[in-house]
């Protein structure tokens, strides 16, 4: 097909198909076909406030449509990771989780309904994602990620965005995200304060070059012993989110070599620069 | 330089402003888009977005001439 057959057609559809196009064509081919490619009406419907901006593009949309992310844990971070991604047009969401639902978690982690208690994590997720935005494919994996099983859950995505809860699987899923080139979204919360921070392995320094060793056990609060409130986690996960969309498309810088600080008690954002570190041993020799 | 006319009078906004602004994606620098506008908001809107992204833009009557930026 000639590119400009291919561009008559989309304008056409555009116009809804009903009316006519004339087309004054002077027979250069100045777009490509992608007319299989092309986003239906009901994509541009849905998609249409982000589509309008500036910084967002056809082609932002169609890369998103063709991406598939790995989103481990569907909790508090996760929960907002995965409505945004789905609700902003990601092909496929990989959902990693091993908890059910518990009565504690329903103040913070938007997925779960009172009625989804005792229902593994990953599943409720899937259903709710599915309500939200059926032309995503969303594929529930009901097991605790670790170390043995990080590279193999990676497979066949283009990025990972770390909602998990402890410093075992942080470290499991950014070793493997190096291992696969992966890029990742790291993010944690807890209490009134959170962190946020996008990694390109190999070009910007990882999770470990930022924190070589995970603290002493004890030695950290934990969710359960500090708390959270769910705000606190639906703004992490929210910035989470929106580096995942830079990544994906290139709309705009994702914040690399650096990770983000955000208190929310005054509403402060610090911005610590990082450098990858040569001995690093999960990116040191990419 | 292609010409190309998209008529959008049956839309609402914003998918006014979402579909010429795609379909100007789809032309290279230079080519003109001309945009067939319902009376009312999208006549006003279409240009002036077209407008605050570099285009050049000329009303005439119900249509709107763009020159892809």
């Amino acid at each position: 097909m000639s590119g400009g057959s291919s561009r008559r057609r989309f304008l056409r559809d555009l116009g809804g198909g009903a009316r006519e196009v004339r087309s004054a064509d002077t027979g250069r081919e100045s777009v490509p076909p992608r007319a299989a490619q092309a986003l239906d009406g009901s994509e541009l419907e849905r998609y249409a406030r982000q589509l309008v901006l500036p910084q967002w593009s056809e082609a932002s949309q169609l890369a998103l449509r063709g991406s598939s992310v790995l989103v481990v844990g569907a909790g508090a971070l996760g929960s907002p990771v995965c409505l945004y991604l789905a609700g902003a047009g990601v092909g496929r969401l990989g959902v990693v989780d091993g908890d059910a639902v518990e009565l504690s978690n329903l103040h913070r982690q938007l997925l779960h309904f009172t009625p989804d208690l005792g229902v593994p994590k990953a599943r409720s997720a899937a259903a709710k994602l599915g309500f939200l935005n059926p032309e995503v494919e969303v594929v529930p994996y009901e097991v605790r990620l670790d170390s043995g099983n990080a590279v193999g859950l990676l497979d066949g995505h283009d990025l990972v965005v770390d909602c998990s809860d402890s410093f075992d699987t942080r470290y499991a899923v950014n070793a493997a995200c190096c291992a696969e080139r992966l890029p990742l979204v790291e993010g944690g919360v807890v209490g009134l304060a959170g962190l946020i921070m996008a990694i390109r392995p190999g070009e910007s320094a990882c999770y470990r070059c930022a924190f070589p060793a995970p603290p002493p056990p004890d030695s950290q609060p934990s969710c359960a012993r500090a708390g959270v409130l769910g705000p606190a986690a639906g703004v992490v996960g929210s910035l989470q989110a929106l580096e995942a969309l830079k990544l994906l498309t290139d709309f705009a810088a994702p914040l690399t070599n650096a990770f983000a600080q955000v208190e929310l008690t005054d509403l402060s954002l610090t911005t610590v620069r990082l450098t990858r570190r040569p001995d690093c041993p999960d990116c040191g020799l990419l | 330089m292609a010409t190309e006319t998209l008529d959008i009078t049956d839309e609402l906004c914003p998918l006014t402003w979402v579909k010429t602004k795609i379909a100007l994606e789809r032309l290279a620098p230079g080519d003109v888009l001309t945009v067939i506008c319902p009376a009312g908001e999208a006549l006003e809107n279409v240009p002036r977005s077209a407008a605050e992204a570099g285009h050049q833009v000329a009303l005439e009557g119900h249509a709107v001439r763009i020159v892809r930026r």
